[in-house]
């Protein structure tokens, strides 16, 4: 089948300008997108830059966008971007820091997020020679999240990263996870400072975008949350995200609903002047719209002492 | 068409225009409301799960008692609730378990039967377009409006999407637009988050967000945002001024509740869905609207 | 000019290991590695890595299931070296993070696997390459060595005779640079992309033994290249791991009928029997998935499972598999010693491009990771103790402005419709069909004039991009060049053993010959020419 691939390009040996090229060229049925870029910079055009590794979608280094969904070319079929007619469109993941061509920066969009957040185990004492005795349903998730290929899809359909690159991602997330879960691992509070620190897990909007791209079913932002349920019941370290969520749970547990007025107080912090003066122009204006709940004037709800006792039996077994 | 209703904090706390008229709009289709008053919130995604799992579990209990479906006005609600569901329905021994420990003392149990539905989906799904086309007074022809969902009302796929036909739920919104009347400036952001979660966190991120879709709507000459989560309201509407001063650029859209959007099409006054306790003004909407007879 | 003690060539498993073990004994350690480590061919291995690890199991039964796979071509006190270490190694990796399978008493789980005697596999799900690599490469980082990801090695540096250390091309800055080293270890995995289809990935083209083999080293047993017998043969050919044999698994016609007794068969005889299946007109041969059950299957086997889906477009739950042997893995490689030295003074080897005795005639199944942690081990600290041992050379100072001279004569206007491409193409079916799974006389002679036919064609192809930054024609290049060398080598040892023994089948010597051939074949470099001698297996 006939195909014309248009493929972005750039060359930092030239201008490094962002551009296009077209390719026509004659593929097998059943040719994967991968086979149409190796015949190219075979036959046609050699100074194109793309990469590939394992060539059966289990390594994660081909992922490129295909007419603007991103995918591995090593498995993609061209027949199923073909549909609408005999071109297809290939450009770098989003929102990435672009080398040459297709060839983008793994180390700046991933790789160096995953150093930050000390990649590896550090290990209990050994309490014998042999290996550690663990039930096996203990290593389950392990296993899961363990089996991502670092694709990068998590990230790259993140809803943070393109307001603040620096944020340290799902993919990094769902691997600190990894460690935190490893009955193994011994680092758990030394491992929360840094995620509860700038750019780690409270800056997750949980949306739940990256378990949606996750071509594993890996759940990335379920993760980031049992990182942060876990942290609560730690004793959260990041101090006004300490604030707000005891504020919330607070008025959740003594009136069975939120006392809004109060969680922007509390989130500032009551001796937190200047946090306090830059709610002023927003409280007065809501005041005046009728808007603004007045903190501390907050009514009960019934049963609230039945959601309280809720809250005290479930403290209670975190112990 | 009867529903336990679930209005959430927010919709009579923070955004008190949004209770009223999500009533309001309620009674002129016909949806009765049995409001669901003796129970939690459902932790919005900060509280952990431990503790909102019993508190959600507590909830459809009740609706359960009351053998109706829940129905919600707030995307965050939904979304935490339909999580909360899944997790209870796909588990019984989990479901047990938080019967066992938290329910049973109240004679409760939540026996996995309990529906929950935004109003959005309510209308789609159980009240049936056809029949609402039937009460619109006011087609909202010449208006320009994007729609900004709240990502609570999107994902996670097994909670929110779980089948094939259900996947129509992310196109709602933007379907409603075109049959009230109106034409759809379409933004990418739509379905994405808009930085409430984390005001708190990082605010700089969270009014990034705002500026960015409100922006783009703006810029796509929409008349108006319309959003079915009083959260994703409170920060596009009551912090859209603080995103103007970080990024130096002028915004004002104004961001009308979804049940203040159908109310409009449905023939009530926009004084009559409390249209003037939004921050962002609101008066060109008005005249607008107005204008149309 | 860059300067350490140890280098280590290659970023999958053996390399992470040896690097990991000359830190901890104290050298001043790099790696430098073509592919990211997690993209290297290591993560493709499933089934399993070995330890006899189970009371019924013991070193000595391990040594004697292995010297069996070998078809007495191996050495027995490397392999016995393997069998006492593999314990601690795969203990090791547990306590480092690996999250393996366990029984119901919480203890590492082990399966049966290939023709092992006893249940030794230890296993995590059916990515235990892939888990594997990732702790190794966790534990890499926690050493905090440098690693220069994406250079290419394009020559070692000699001098007087000994390693002094690479030359090697930053991919990503297009800076060529000098690396000096005391000791070099290469661990760059194996060359069976010389055949079409295979089963490894883009880069397992033998670039280490082709160096090595320039550099005047020794390779052993060359001719010996193992099949893996169920691979699903179409497109990117995908390999299905012969543990699902062990669990249940069934090979069979296309009516569903049983045709091969499968379990705990060498995999050099299961190749053969699968081979005759598909030639015989019986439309084929298929491996049937269902046997397993669907709740194990999609549990045990959750990688297999979806990449049948993703790259075959078949339910494993429901379809029958269509397999044939496709190349998978060489026993031989660049001769080393236990402790991986090569002839070559400062130049040591490990892992799939090395070949220490270990494996023979034929790899037992569920060998390769245990082979690549206990000798990555052994190896990175000999690396080590040879730096303690050794004072430092020069690095011969024109051989940056050499290798520039090189590529600047391999660059140029091409004008001819021939490419790489077709060149690698042509190698790979030629390989696959005269030095296949079973070879003769006649087909492996006609084999060695391809070759030739296709190093002509190669020494007039030029590579038209001059840019250096990811100009991965030019990497192309080396590698096509890298594969041609080693073809060569490859056949002609095919063709001095005249005789069948474990993976090597001659259709012409059908039998094997233990008079003229407990011989290794041993090629090296004489005058630009390959010369193939014996060398007798050491007893």
């Amino acid at each position: 089948m006939e195909v014309t691939y248009k493929v972005y390009r750039k060359d930092p040996e030239k201008d490094g300008k962002p551009g296009r090229a077209n390719y026509a060229v004659d593929l097998l049925e059943g040719a994967t997108v991968l086979d149409g870029l190796l015949k190219i910079r075979d036959e046609m055009d050699s100074s194109l830059a793309f990469r590939a590794s394992c060539l059966r979608g289990n390594c994660g280094d081909c992922m490129v966008r295909i007419n603007g969904g991103s995918r591995l070319t090593c498995v993609a079929r061209v027949s199923a971007f073909t549909q609408k007619g005999p071109e297809i469109s290939l450009d770098p993941l989003r929102n990435v820091p672009v080398i040459k061509d297709l060839v983008f920066d793994w180390d700046a969009f991933m790789w160096n997020k995953i150093k930050a957040i000390k990649p590896w185990l550090e290990a209990q004492e050994a309490s014998s020679n042999g290996e550690n005795i663990i039930p096996d349903a203990e290593l389950k998730e392990v296993r899961k999240v363990m089996s991502c290929y670092h694709c990068g899809m998590c990230d790259e359909g993140c809803t943070v990263l393109p307001v603040d690159f620096h944020f340290l991602g799902p993919a990094a997330l769902t691997k600190a996870y990894r460690f935190v879960f490893d009955p193994r691992d011994k680092e758990t509070k030394e491992r929360f400072k840094t995620l509860e620190g700038p750019k780690g897990i409270w800056d997750c909007v949980h949306c739940y975008e990256a378990d949606e791209h996750c071509p594993r079913n890996l759940e990335p932002t379920k993760r980031i949350v049992a990182l942060r349920d876990r942290a609560f019941q730690l004793g959260i370290t990041n101090e006004k995200v300490a604030r707000h969520h005891n504020s919330f749970a607070a008025s959740v547990k003594e009136s069975g609903w939120l006392d809004e007025g109060r969680l922007a107080v509390e989130s500032e912090g009551l001796t937190n002047i200047s946090g306090l003066m830059k709610l002023l122009p927003i409280a007065a204006k809501a005041l005046m719209k009728g808007k603004a709940p007045i903190p501390y004037m907050h009514s009960k709800r019934p049963d609230a002492d039945k959601i309280k006792k809720i809250f005290e039996k479930a403290e209670r077994e975190e112990k | 068409m009867k529903y336990a209703f679930y209005p959430g904090c927010v919709s009579r706390g923070g955004c008190p225009e949004l209770y009223p008229s999500a009533v309001k709009v309620a009674d002129k289709l016909g949806i009765e409301l049995d409001e669901l008053k003796s129970v939690g919130c459902t932790g919005a995604g900060v509280l952990p799960q431990n503790i909102t799992d019993p508190i959600n579990a507590r909830t459809f209990a009740k609706a359960e008692q009351l053998g109706l479906p829940i129905m919600t006005i707030c995307s965050t609600c939904t979304g935490v609730m339909a999580q909360a569901n899944y997790r209870l329905k796909e588990d019984p021994n989990y479901r047990d378990k938080i019967n066992r420990e938290f329910l049973a003392d109240e004679g409760l149990e939540y026996k996995g039967t309990t529906e929950v539905k935004h109003l959005l989906w309510v209308l789609f799904e159980d009240y049936g377009i056809e029949r609402l086309q039937t009460l619109i007074r006011r087609p909202l022809k010449g208006l320009k409006v994007s729609p900004f969902y709240g990502c609570y009302l999107r994902r996670p796929p097994e909670a929110i999407t779980p089948t094939k036909e259900l996947n129509r739920r992310k196109a709602y919104l933007d379907e409603l637009i075109g049959i009230l009347g109106a034409e759809m400036a379409d933004i990418s952001g739509k379905g994405k988050c808009c930085g409430f979660p984390i005001l708190s966190a990082n605010e700089e991120n969270s009014l990034a967000m705002v500026a960015k879709h409100t922006g783009e709507s703006k810029e796509k000459g929409a008349d108006f945002m319309v959003t079915p989560c009083p959260l994703c309201h409170l920060n596009l509407d009551g912090n859209q001024a603080r995103a103007e001063a970080q990024t130096g650029k002028e915004i004002d859209l104004p961001i009308l509740h979804l049940p203040q959007f159908v109310g409009l099409a449905l023939g009530f006054d926009p004084s009559e869905m409390n249209l003037k306790r939004h921050i962002v003004s609101t008066t060109d909407v008005e005249s607008k609207v107005n204008m149309i007879s | 000019m860059q300067e350490f003690d140890v280098l280590v060539i290659g970023g999958g498993a053996a390399g992470l290991r040896a690097a990991i073990a000359a830190k901890r004994a104290g050298a001043s350690v790099a790696l430098i590695t073509k592919a990211h480590p997690l993209r290297t061919n290591s993560g493709l291995a499933q089934g399993g890595i070995n330890a006899p690890l189970g009371k019924d199991d013991s070193p000595e039964s391990f040594a004697a299931d292995i010297l069996a796979a070998g078809d007495g071509l191996c050495d027995r006190s490397v392999v016995q070296a393997l069998a006492q270490d593999a314990v601690k190694e795969v203990v090791w990796l547990e306590r480092m993070g690996v999250p393996f399978n366990r029984d119901g008493e919480g203890r590492i789980d082990r399966r049966s696997f290939g023709s092992n005697s006893r249940r030794r596999s230890c296993y995590t799900d059916d990515r235990t390459g892939f888990l594997v690599l990732q702790v190794l490469h966790e534990q890499f980082q926690r050493q905090g060595i440098p690693s220069f990801e994406e250079w290419f090695v394009t020559s070692l540096a000699v001098d007087a005779g000994a390693c002094v250390g690479v030359t090697a091309l930053g991919l990503r800055s297009g800076k060529l640079d000098g690396f000096a080293a005391r000791a070099v270890v290469l661990a760059t995995g194996g060359f069976t992309r010389m055949y079409l289809p295979s089963t490894v990935s883009i880069g397992t083209t033998g670039d280490g033994q082709a160096l090595a083999f320039l550099a005047g080293a020794r390779l052993l047993d060359m001719e010996m290249v193992q099949f893996h017998p169920t691979v699903f043969p179409k497109r990117q050919s995908l390999l299905v791991t012969e543990a699902t044999l062990s669990e249940g698994a069934e090979i069979v016609n296309q009516k569903g009928e049983v045709i091969e007794k499968s379990k705990g068969m060498p995999r050099a005889q299961l190749c053969l029997s699968i081979a005759q299946a598909s030639g015989n007109g019986d439309g084929g041969a298929f491996l049937d998935l269902k046997p397993i059950g669907k709740e194990k299957l999609l549990s045990r086997f959750p990688q297999t499972h979806e990449l049948l889906r993703s790259v075959a477009g078949l339910d494993a739950t429901k379809d029958l598999i269509p397999i044939h042997p496709v190349a998978h893995r060489p026993m031989g490689g660049i001769e080393t010693n236990a402790s991986g030295e090569t002839s070559v003074p400062g130049l040591f080897a490990v892992g799939e491009c090395a070949c220490n005795g270990l494996n023979g005639a034929g790899r037992l199944a569920g060998n390769t990771l245990t082979e690549a942690v206990v000798f990555g081990r052994k190896v990175g600290e000999a690396a080590a103790a040879h730096v303690k041992s050794t004072a430092s050379r020069n690095f011969p100072t024109s051989k940056l402005a050499d290798e520039e001279k090189r590529f600047a004569a391999a660059t140029g206007a091409d004008s001819s419709s021939d490419t790489l491409g077709k060149v690698h193409a042509a190698l790979g079916q030629l390989m696959n069909e005269k030095v296949g799974l079973t070879r003769d006389a006649s087909g492996l002679e006609a084999a060695l004039d391809g070759i030739k036919k296709l190093q002509d064609r190669y020494q007039k192809i030029r590579v038209r991009n001059p840019s250096r930054i990811f100009n991965y024609e030019l990497t192309t290049y080396l590698e096509v060049g890298s594969m041609l060398t080693l073809a060569e080598n490859v056949a002609l040892c095919a063709h001095a053993r005249t005789e069948s023994r474990g993976a090597h089948r001659r259709t012409d010597f059908p039998d094997s010959d233990n008079n003229n051939w407990r011989n290794h074949t041993i090629v090296k470099r004489v005058q630009n020419s390959p010369q193939v001698e014996k060398k007798p297996v050491a007893s």
